[in-house]
């Protein structure tokens, strides 16, 4: 009933979909980078959608199950194989006792992740399971995992072969393009300054990470200094400081911050923002909170229509 | 200056929004942010996922699926109408003791040097002083508090220091602020409490909270010394509040 790590990865860490009611401490709800991969690995193997699975960074883990269990794995594009041989991504199968699974390097997109059916079972910490890194809270004892750790699986329910249907899985190699609500501090800065977030695309640097996508381009112009009175930072907020280069604040984000906000990334394309490798460009673009709303409604129902369930034999 | 007549709600993307109160720093503003929150929580009002406070406004995660903008702002505007002091419970006064003593309170001299006033005046103004916590924010468990005497106001280092050890007691312009976890920081540092801010291990791990009042008092490097090893061990009992 556990799961084996032979080589870990550079950043693979334990998340469920986050820790709830504690921002208000300063502790941030942490949880899956990209919601949407994370949700479609937990239901192709019958989980619920809060059970924890494994993020993946850049290069998978090897690893093996102490009993025999249905895997799923999304997200970046890290090759999957087992005892050597090819599986498929974005799809279930059966892993058996003693079998090797590997995750190689990811091809394009940056996290994955690997749902196990019964889901991880590390204790948890303020209600949620999710690695808290900064802050040494959650996961397996509040860091990424090692070489040798042993992880706890939950029981298991069986499993059926599925697969997401090929126009839900995202092609992180093309050009993204995220959509964003104005405010809280829009009026902070220039007419130029709103439209050379929306012109010309941004470019990920690679000093990004799960608190902020760090973003290089056209300067972003305020109106009279990046300094506030500093207030509460949602998901996805765009912070531009003195540089005039915006950061989108992520999952581990600052609870609250002192700097001018002038927009925020909708939650639904979170998660495009985070499989966007340094280097690689995404583009803003502009819609009102009523628009976003009804994007999100299509958004999520689009989810629950994903996954084709072969028949069992 | 002060409250706003009406509040301020603005979108923060499709999640969340932010209801500001006022446009300062002050306790007035600042009780009524989190006269609302507690309304909030009071009557559980539907759709909210999640409120963060800070000096005068509050963060409000919802989940629009469950109630949609308009909604949302005719309800909160209710709730403001009747979000006056007096509604919060009684608020806490807890002691954290302080050591200003050489290397924890590593910018003392260079501080008071600033202030020109000597570096244990200085300290003895800092620790006298009532404090008030107006949020706990930005990393886990730092709380945002003024109250020192003008006398003691400083600019923030003009070079922030890129690493400052937890516990560190510290001040710039009005505030004063206590570091929870290493990291950056733009505050001149007086001393250092033994006791955690944010500690992981523990299932309350958050000592301060929002509208806590807090009193430091002065210790010496041996009780610092004392106080921090049974907290080590998990012996310190009280995180004491003390009725006020």
């Amino acid at each position: 009933m556990n799961l084996l790590i032979h080589a870990a990865g550079p950043q693979t860490t334990v998340q469920d979909l986050g820790r709830r009611g504690a921002l208000r401490t300063g502790i941030p709800p942490s949880g899956p980078m990209d919601r949407e991969a994370f949700l479609l690995a937990n239901r192709l193997v019958g989980n619920a959608d809060d059970a924890a699975a494994l993020e993946c960074t850049l290069i998978g883990p090897r690893f093996e199950l102490a009993d025999a269990r249905w895997v799923a794995v999304t997200g970046a594009a890290m090759p999957v194989t087992l005892n050597g041989a090819a599986m498929p991504r974005w799809a279930a199968f059966e892993v058996k006792p003693g079998d090797t699974l590997r995750l190689g390097p990811a091809a394009s997109g940056v996290r994955a992740y690997i749902a196990v059916s019964g889901g991880i079972d590390t204790p948890p910490a303020l209600g949620s399971r999710s690695t808290y890194l900064r802050g040494q809270l959650g996961g397996h004892q509040g860091r990424a995992l090692r070489k040798s750790d042993v992880l706890p699986l939950g029981p298991s329910s069986g499993g059926a072969p599925a697969e997401v249907l090929h126009r839900f899985i995202p092609d992180y190699t093309q050009a993204t393009t995220v959509r964003v609500v104005l405010g809280p501090q829009d009026d902070r800065f220039t007419e130029r300054g709103i439209a050379a977030l929306f012109e010309a695309p941004y470019e990920m640097t690679p000093q990004s990470d799960r608190m902020g996508a760090r973003l290089r381009g056209a300067r972003i112009e305020h109106t009279q200094g990046h300094d506030i009175i500093s207030d509460g930072v949602a998901l996805g907020g765009v912070q531009v400081v003195g540089d005039g280069q915006p950061i989108v604040l992520l999952a581990d984000r600052q609870s609250t911050g002192g700097y001018t906000k002038i927009g925020t990334v909708c939650s639904f394309d979170i998660g495009r923002v985070c499989q966007v490798k340094p280097g690689q460009r995404l583009s803003f673009t502009r819609v009102t909170v009523a628009e976003a709303h009804e994007l999100l409604r299509t958004h999520r129902a689009g989810l629950d229509h994903a996954i084709h369930w072969e028949e069992t034999p | 200056m002060g409250i706003y007549a009406e509040p301020r709600v603005l979108p923060c993307g499709d999640l969340a929004l932010s209801v500001e109160l006022g446009d300062d720093i002050n306790r007035e503003v600042n009780a009524r942010v989190l006269a609302l929150e507690y309304l909030i929580q009071q009557r559980g009002l539907s759709g909210v996922t999640e409120t963060v406070p800070s000096y005068r406004s509050l963060l409000v995660y919802y989940d629009p699926l469950i109630v949609g903008w308009d909604a949302l702002r005719k309800s909160l505007h209710a709730l403001w109408r009747e979000a006056r002091p007096e509604v919060l419970p009684r608020a806490r006064t807890v002691e954290v003791p302080c050591c200003y003593e050489g290397e924890l309170g590593f910018e003392l001299e260079a501080a008071a040097e600033k202030i020109g006033l000597p570096a244990d005046e200085v300290a003895r103004l800092h620790a006298d002083a009532d404090y008030y916590v107006y949020f706990v924010g930005f990393t886990p468990g730092l709380p945002y508090m003024t109250g020192m005497p003008e006398r003691i106001f400083i600019p923030r280092l003009v070079q922030p220091r890129l690493k400052t050890p937890p516990g560190s007691v510290s001040i710039g312009g009005i505030q004063c602020c206590i570091y929870s976890v290493e990291s950056p920081g733009g505050f001149w540092v007086l001393g250092r409490t033994p006791l955690r801010l944010y500690d992981p291990e523990s299932a309350d791990p958050i000592l301060l909270r929002a509208g806590d009042h807090v009193r430091f008092t002065m210790i010496t490097r041996s009780e610092y010394d004392a106080i921090a090893a049974a907290v080590a061990d998990g012996t310190y009992a009280p995180r004491v509040p003390v009725a006020p």
